[in-house]
């Protein structure tokens, strides 16, 4: 059983107080985008208690870093190119050459990329000892589920 | 899993495996535009193989989500994999494309706009 630290408390109650805030605003309601900085946040704070080791703290945070802007660029791919796609669909001209393209276009990126997207995360879990690793495990989980969610919304 | 799942996620472009899927969610709207006849049922029976063959898909990606997962876990190696779920990929985006190019026929012009239309 793995004891609950007291500054995880505190990490939680700030995150469910921001939520709360920002819900209550209308207007300025929680997207999952916010959720997503929210929780990737989160796994920084977290690593920066759990990490003892100065450069191997610093070189974790690196990694998130990198991580989420990998995930920001991606979702703004991805906008893209659904919006690009449904153009091409509403269009009752478009010929199928010009599918076959952009999809050609897309799978060329996607096979160009499938490697870089899982570095990171890979050299996140390297730099970490296990003990670390399964310490920090709920704030990574929360954060690539909060991705997922995001990228989910597009 | 979830690594897994989430690098297949944010390659494949979104919500649904595939990026084409929304077409195949468009029953509701075809049905409220086009007149009750023989080229409705048509129609219809396109969208509802379209989802057929999203639903398969979505299941194929969950299996590859484990294999990857799995491989990952194992430091096997994930090149048969993905390249299994690439040929995967292509194979649904033809299908779909055909489905997509079936539905535009079944529709006039202006059916097409009015579903389409505001995308």
């Amino acid at each position: 059983m793995v004891k609950w630290p007291s500054s995880w408390n505190l990490v939680l109650l700030c995150t469910m107080i921001a939520i709360m805030v920002a819900a209550c605003a209308g207007k300025d309601a929680v997207t999952p985008v916010d959720v997503e900085a929210q929780a990737f946040e989160d796994l920084r704070s977290e690593i920066r208690n759990v990490v003892a080791d100065s450069s191997r703290e610093a070189e974790a945070i690196r990694l998130v870093d990198v991580l989420q802007k990998d995930i920001e660029r991606l979702r703004n791919s991805i906008a893209a190119r659904t919006s690009r796609l449904r153009e091409l669909n509403a269009d009752y001209d478009t010929p199928r050459a010009d599918f076959e393209d952009f999809l050609a276009s897309i799978e060329s990126e996607v096979r160009e990329n499938r490697q870089h997207v899982t570095e990171a995360h890979q050299a996140l879990l390297a730099v970490t000892t296990s003990e670390e690793r399964s310490q920090i495990d709920k704030y990574r989980t929360k954060a690539i589920n909060a991705a997922i969610k995001s990228i989910q919304s597009i | 899993m979830l690594v897994a799942l989430f690098t297949i996620l944010i390659l494949s472009g979104g919500g649904g495996s595939g990026i084409l899927d929304f077409i195949a969610n468009t029953e509701n709207d075809v049905k409220v535009v086009m007149e009750k006849d023989d080229r409705r049922i048509e129609a219809l029976g396109t969208l509802k193989a379209m989802k057929q063959r999203v639903s398969v898909n979505n299941k194929a990606l969950k299996q590859t989500s484990k294999d990857l997962d799995k491989a990952l876990s194992t430091g096997a190696d994930i090149d048969v994999i993905w390249k299994a779920y690439f040929a995967q990929r292509d194979a649904y985006n033809r299908e779909i494309l055909d489905l997509r190019f079936q539905l535009r026929d079944q529709l006039t012009r202006d059916e097409w706009q009015q579903v389409f239309g505001g995308e």
